[in-house]
């Protein structure tokens, strides 16, 4: 390339930072910048040029007296906007129990009516809920999915002819290959303050781990995956402990079960 | 961001505050009316809270800026059903450094760019937020294609200058 051919190639260069060429035209300089040192530098020199025309349209509160500026937004479109962002909060740290209504779970076939009342109910609607935020927030996407999948594998678990159930107080203690889950019907709200934790103790050791906490719904029921290799546990426990869980068990438990291994 | 990142929605409703008026600013500028801007500013942040790996790092404002104004352009592209050409988008992730004016107030940058001469002034003003291409500039204007990127390249230049003079780059 020569002098002023160059010349006018810086130009486009600035034209291109600008934002102001036509897609094909700006694939030219963009191979070009790659091989052009000359070129990148004009373009680092005029970028925050560019940023600044940006910048130069931001609304401001006395928009009158600023002159070629508008008067920012109104609160409501915050309130819209945060909305949106809090309900979402939080939805990707804790381990939420699945909970579905007590009858589902207190019937004494449970796995009969747990066909029906949890497709028809909590899975669904839960389904639904999630499909519309997805929708709506293009947000959480993988997060939903794998609890969903989640939920779909803990129904699945729990429907299985060959899962083991133990009756324990207030529910079940399920167990379906590696995976076991604390079900339970009629647990009373903990008090103030305070949660379930659940508790494992594995092969060989001589202290229980701690595992999750949970609270109970409005009926009385929680469903609990717990995140441990069940294979590999002999004993599973809950108690209630201060809010956030605690490291040793501080009450006494509400169950103690021993899993024939 | 870092926060924002962890979905901290203090951190967000922070950087709300701090940029609204900026992404808001240049959407209605683009656009002209108050509804499409706010539009256009919800979906910027919600992208923001949604997606916030796509900033990586370097100037927070002029990249909130772009996305903006892509976002603009690609309202204003919707509009035109395709029957004229609009510029393409500028890179949102620019992997081309970028030294930034920091913390650059928009008084200031306004005081600049009025300094500047029409016939540069014009031209930069219709590229970024006019969302057309600088040939459309060079009709529009009556000017041989040449002089307007000429004029284009001397604006730029002259702005950074000016803003060099007053802020810290
Ligand atoms: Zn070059």
């Amino acid at each position: 390339m020569n002098t002023s051919a160059h010349d006018e190639m810086l130009d486009t260069v600035a034209v291109y930072a600008l934002g102001a060429l036509p897609e094909r035209e700006a694939r030219a300089v963009r191979e070009h910048l790659r091989s052009c040192a000359e070129c990148r530098e004009e373009y680092r020199l005029l970028a925050p040029a560019v940023s600044a025309v940006g910048i130069s349209a931001e609304a401001c509160v006395d928009a009158a007296s600023a002159g070629a500026s508008v008067a920012p937004p109104g609160p409501l479109l915050k309130k819209r906007i945060m909305q949106q962002i809090r309900p979402n909060v939080g939805e990707m740290r804790a381990v939420r129990p699945i909970v579905w209504p007590a009858y589902a779970v207190a019937a004494a076939c449970v796995v009969a009516v747990l066909i029906t009342s949890i497709f028809n109910t909590s899975l669904n609607s839960q389904l639904r809920e999630s499909q519309t935020r997805v929708a709506q927030l293009n947000a959480h996407a993988a997060a939903t999915a794998r609890e969903l999948n989640t939920q779909r594998t803990a129904i699945a678990d729990l429907l299985s002819p060959d899962s083991q159930r133990f009756e324990v107080a207030n529910g079940y203690v399920i167990k379906h290959g590696s995976r076991l889950y604390i079900a339970m019907n009629a647990l009373p709200e903990p008090p103030k303050g305070k949660v379930y934790q659940a508790w494992t103790l594995r092969q060989g050791a001589s202290k229980m781990s701690p595992s999750v906490t949970f609270v109970p719904n409005g009926s009385g029921v929680a469903v609990v995956p717990v995140p441990v290799n069940a294979a590999s546990v002999v004993a599973v426990a809950v108690s209630v402990e201060p809010d956030g869980g605690s490291k040793q068990p501080t009450s006494t438990p509400t169950f103690v079960l021993k899993l024939a291994s | 961001m870092a926060r924002v990142r962890a979905h901290d929605a203090d951190a967000f409703e922070a950087l709300y505050d701090r940029y609204h008026r900026l992404v808001y600013g240049v959407a209605f500028r683009m656009l002209g009316d108050a509804p499409t801007a706010e539009d256009v500013t919800q979906a910027v942040f919600l992208k923001l809270w949604s997606a916030p790996n796509l900033y990586q790092s370097g100037n927070f404002e002029g990249w909130i800026v772009r996305i903006t104004r892509n976002r603009a352009l690609d309202i204003l592209r919707s509009k035109s059903h395709g029957h004229s050409e609009l510029p393409e988008q500028q890179p949102s992730a620019d992997d081309l450094e970028e030294t930034a004016f920091a913390d650059i107030d928009a008084g200031l940058v306004r005081a600049a760019i009025a300094q500047l001469p029409a016939e540069q002034r014009d031209p930069i003003r219709l590229g970024f937020f006019g969302g057309v291409t600088h040939e459309q500039i060079a009709q529009r204007t009556g000017v041989p294609l040449g002089t307007v990127k000429t004029r284009i390249r001397a604006g730029l230049r002259k702005l950074r200058t000016t803003l060099e003079g007053t802020v810290s780059v």
